[in-house]
């Protein structure tokens, strides 16, 4: 059984489809990373498996079940999300916020009871954010933030993650240290991944660390290319997608040889 | 902050309404209160007993349920808007129930049908609210503040136009003290007010981790495992019954329903399972100490919108003084 099974997906917000004949399958266990151009669909795509945006057309079956006639609470038992920014209207404390992960898990009008503490607990030391949880959210960085969502993420208990675009706004170091955090994840939980991300090196990091990766290039709607890193993120199919000349560079690690793909400039779009 | 100081915070109203019932123009023994709740402790006076059970007592049990309610409302709202800046006016419900009240004024010139009319229009105002944001297919929360803003403007200039057309006289100052807020002619007949704000607020406190989690955004909130729009629903529909409940008891009073849920979280966090009963307690409290206040003043009663402002907005100052703020983000 697949974690997630997207088959032919339409969605449109106006006239014009945003998604059409989307189809993606992702296995137990494994990282999906989403690449595609502004605009090309990647977020829609993650909240019609959410079951925020209901498509037109099409399937969507995480575990096996139905999104779009699970209740919320049975969709959020199978599918954590990690947004993007996380929104700080309000002062929560970190730990506050993590609880918050086991809505899914309580009773219709219930509160979080001492079990549902021991699971927040647990899931802020995955997160290494233990020493953050009395903290204001307010006042924590967006490389602590993009950790307390994790370990919300976690505390859910959900065997699929989605995330969008999760390291977009963190520095150099944060963004290295959200993907060490999420290959822990991989390792100790065995966790489905789906991340939407920018940085085709994504992927190339979870490949050099010897993680089940693939990727799947959208375009137009759909997904155009869907394999291993090697297979799609080449300069052949990335100048197809973003219109932009890379270099994919080889260099030796301790466990052999890995690989980054380098941007080295913008070409004429449309030109092959 | 510590339980004990919790459970301080909701005693409170309990013990400003006991000293409240022994404080009025009309000087009453503590005896005599005693004697009039309690008959059996001894005997006092039909004039005494009048002025603790018919006046005194009815006013106080009003202002306690209708500062909770616009507290409590208050915070559902801000919660669920995710926008510390709104308050239980919000979607209508004081422009509705003021033109109700109004109408009723200029139409009737007596005072029975204003209760009933301003609960009735306050709750229109809402539903009108929610149909100005359904014009999308889902109800975003931006467009459900812009469907409040509109309606209320709506309900505000046929205010002004009652306010134009009625009697200079009579009916105007009658309307015109009405928005300003008074629990002065509440009596025990009023109370059938109690039935939707009670409703109300026993709602808001089961739904308060929903409100918990909603303000997170409704994306955010349906990932985590929430039913959106069946709670959201229902976090409104409750604010709403119980804010339409108090506006039509005490008139419009200002202030409470954004200010009161912001004392409490200063006091009690942000977290709505403390939160929610605490902003009802100080909310209850709050309503009783202005209304005693109102009616010890001067003879002819101050109203109750001016002195929230004037005495609560000194209070929030020295709390946000000592609290150093509470967290908010710059």
């Amino acid at each position: 059984m697949n974690a997630l099974h997207v088959d032919d997906l339409l969605f449109s917000y106006g006239e014009k489809p945003v998604l059409d004949g989307l189809s993606l399958r992702v296995r137990q266990g494994e990282i999906c990373c989403l690449i595609g151009t502004n605009g090309c669909g990647k977020s829609t795509l993650l909240d019609c498996v959410l079951g925020y945006l209901h498509p037109e057309r099409g399937l969507i079956e995480v575990q096996g079940e139905n999104v779009h006639t699970l209740s919320a609470q049975a969709l959020a038992r199978l599918i954590a999300y990690v947004p993007q920014v996380h929104a700080r209207s309000f002062p929560y404390t970190v730990a506050q916020l993590v609880l918050m992960g086991r809505t899914a898990h309580l009773e219709r009008f219930g509160a979080p009871d001492a079990a549902d503490y021991a699971a927040a607990e647990q899931a802020m030391a995955q997160a290494n954010i233990l020493h953050l949880a009395e903290r204001p959210c307010t006042q924590i960085s967006g490389g602590e933030m993009q950790m307390v969502a994790l370990a919300r993420a976690l505390a859910q208990q959900a065997r699929v993650i989605l995330m969008d675009e999760p390291a977009a706004h963190l520095d150099y170091r944060n963004e290295l240290l959200f993907l060490e955090q999420v290959e822990r994840l991989l390792l100790e939980t065995g966790v489905t991944v789906l991340m939407a991300t920018h940085a085709p090196n994504h992927a190339y990091y979870f490949e050099s660390r010897g993680h089940n990766v693939t990727v799947a290039a959208m375009s137009c709607g759909a997904v155009a290319y869907r394999g291993a890193p090697r297979e799609v993120l080449t300069p052949e199919i990335l100048r197809e997608i973003y219109a932009v000349e890379t270099r994919l560079l080889p260099y030796q690690t301790s466990g052999g040889t890995a690989h980054q793909i380098v941007p080295i400039q913008t070409l004429q779009e449309g030109s092959d | 902050m510590k339980k004990r100081t919790v459970a301080l915070l909701i005693v409170l109203p309990l013990l400003l309404a006991a000293v409240s019932l022994f404080i009025g123009r009309y000087t009453v023994t503590p005896s005599d209160v005693l004697h009039a709740l309690l008959p059996f402790t001894g005997e006092t006076t039909i004039e005494n007993s009048a002025v603790v059970l018919q006046l005194r007592l009815p006013r106080i049990i009003a202002a306690a349920f209708v500062g909770a309610a616009l507290a409590a409302s208050g915070t559902a709202f801000q919660g669920v808007f995710h926008n510390p800046l709104v308050s239980s006016g919000l979607l209508g419900v004081s422009a509705g129930a003021g033109f109700g009240a109004a109408l009723a004024i200029v139409l009737f010139s007596s005072a029975w049908a204003t209760y009933p009319f301003a609960f009735l229009f306050g709750i229109l105002a809402v539903l009108l609210s929610y149909w100005v944001a359904r014009i999308y297919k889902t109800v975003p929360t931006i467009m459900l503040v812009l469907g409040g803003t509109i309606v209320s403007s709506i309900f505000n200039a046929l205010i002004s136009l009652l306010k134009y057309v009625a009697d200079a006289d009579r009916q105007l100052p009658a309307i015109v003290y009405w928005l300003m807020g008074s629990l002065s002619d509440v009596g025990y007949s009023d109370f059938w007010a109690l039935i939707p704000i009670g409703a109300g607020l026993i709602a808001l406190l089961l739904l308060r981790w929903d409100i918990n989690v909603l303000s997170m955004g409704d994306k955010q909130a349906k990932s985590l495992g929430v039913n959106v729009r069946r709670s959201k629903t229902a976090v409104i529909a409750a604010a709403a019954l119980a804010t339409a409940g108090a506006v039509c008891l005490s008139g419009v009073v200002g202030w409470v329903g954004l200010v009161i849920p912001h004392i409490g979280r200063l006091l009690a966090g942000n977290d709505n399972r403390r939160l929610m009963p605490v902003s009802i307690a100080i909310g209850a409290g709050f309503m009783i100490a202005i209304d005693t206040i109102s009616r010890m003043i001067t003879a002819s009663e101050v109203p109750l919108g001016i002195l929230t402002a004037l005495i609560g907005a000194p209070f929030f100052i020295f709390l946000l003084k000592k609290t150093k703020g509470g967290g908010w983000r710059e």
